[in-house]
């Protein structure tokens, strides 16, 4: 299985020491696994104006690192989204990236289970999963409005959303979450 | 009264949010007295100075913002992190959010409205309310008649809110319509927005042979 880890983290802290601990133990069990350390990327925030979609059909207009990003998302079995919880919900870090990965669907809408959506442009996509640290101000209803809002967007990027496990879980743990079924 | 509103478009004054906004404050001004502060924070990256600012002076906020990926815009969460700091330094701020997409049902606007809300508890602020409107790509090319309805609908709850200084229910849902659409109704939505948007848009590119490329397939 090929692991994408995401690593949405603004700052440096222990949340990348727990990747680096999940990596090793997932590499122990057969997957192969990358990591994107997204601050240390250069790209920029999606501007919406659909040239993905309209103009240069899959590819972003902007040459920067969200380039990588797409590449290295679609050729994923699955997508760790790894964050700190700040202000109830993933880095703005993290869901610029999301944004970016855009051309890889159709701006074509077609009809998934009653309600529209936009249709496939790759034979497959990854599965998504959430790992986020949780901070002071962290609630149970905070995590019910993320796991809610990424079962969404992962609807709308042709996926869907594996776990949402948090860091107060073992790296032993999340790694069982994402080879286990 | 007085409103602030902060457009998070990442398209800025250029784009839909603009437009549906610029009637919501028609309506809004036809009440004697009430004046409106614009700004968008798309130009105030990265430090969002400007925003913090208006947060912390305002007595009414609106922040409105298009839907990106079944959330806020990843520029409008940094927005969210960067008045982290005004949170509880503004007790008396009524906020309000506006949240506009392009799916032709609201419905998919209604899960980070709820997040909208739980933020504004974080902010320290009193929750007044969020605009949801689906179907709002396309403006441009989008029957003459619909698009009238819909600024008409963004008129009138900005007229109202104007005198009452809250968000109509009635007028709200209203404007949400539809909230879902029925198989049947998506049947003939679908085949129109393929044409009318995105084949138009893709022909007008030189680009329809070429809308289902695989630049990234190994």
């Amino acid at each position: 299985m090929k692991v994408l880890f995401l690593n949405g983290n603004n700052q440096n802290s222990s949340l990348d020491n727990f990747i680096s601990f999940l990596s090793k133990i997932l590499e122990n069990r057969k997957c192969s696994v990358s990591e994107l350390k997204l601050r240390d990327m250069k790209f920029s925030p999606c501007r919406g104006c659909f040239n993905c979609w309209v103009k240069t059909p899959g590819v972003c207009v902007f040459k920067d690192d969200g380039d990588l990003i797409c590449r290295e998302f679609i050729h994923a079995d699955l997508v760790i989204l790894v964050s700190p919880i700040i202000m109830g919900y993933p880095s703005a870090i993290a869901k610029n990236a999301l944004d970016r990965v855009i051309p890889l669907i159709h701006p074509y809408l077609e009809d998934v289970a009653g309600e529209v959506h936009h249709m496939k442009r790759y034979d497959s996509y990854p599965e998504l999963a959430l790992l986020l640290e949780k901070m002071e101000d962290t609630d149970d209803e905070d995590i019910e409005i993320i796991r809610d809002i990424f079962q969404r967007s992962a609807l709308n990027l042709q996926s869907k959303l594996k776990f949402l496990k948090l860091t107060t879980s073992s790296p032993e743990e999340v790694a069982n979450a994402i080879i286990n079924n | 009264m007085q409103l602030s509103i902060i457009n998070g478009s990442p398209r800025g004054a250029s784009g839909n949010t603009e437009k549906l906004l610029s009637h919501f404050i028609n309506g809004f001004m036809e009440t004697e007295g009430n004046s409106v502060e614009l700004i968008h924070s798309i130009g105030d990256r990265p430090l969002f100075e400007k925003s913090k600012e208006l947060f912390l002076r305002s007595k009414n906020l609106l922040i409105a913002f298009p839907l990106y990926v079944d959330a806020m815009p990843g520029s409008v969460k940094e927005l969210f992190e960067a008045l982290q700091e005004c949170s509880y330094k503004n007790p008396d701020l009524s906020l309000m959010f506006m949240i506009q997409c392009g799916f032709p049902e609201t419905h998919h606007t209604r899960f980070v409205a709820r997040y909208c809300e739980k933020l504004s508890s974080k902010l320290g602020a009193k929750f007044n309310g969020t605009i949801c409107k689906g179907g709002c790509e396309g403006l441009s090319v989008q029957p003459q008649a619909l698009v009238e309805k819909v600024f008409k609908g963004f008129y009138q709850l900005g007229k109202s809110y104007g005198q009452s200084g809250k968000l109509d229910k009635t007028l709200l849902d209203k404007l949400a319509y539809p909230e879902q659409l029925s198989h049947e109704n998506i049947k003939q939505v679908i085949p129109m927005v393929n044409s009318f948007l995105w084949d138009y848009l893709l022909k007008k590119n030189n680009a329809l042979d070429k809308s289902f490329d695989k630049p990234y397939k190994l």
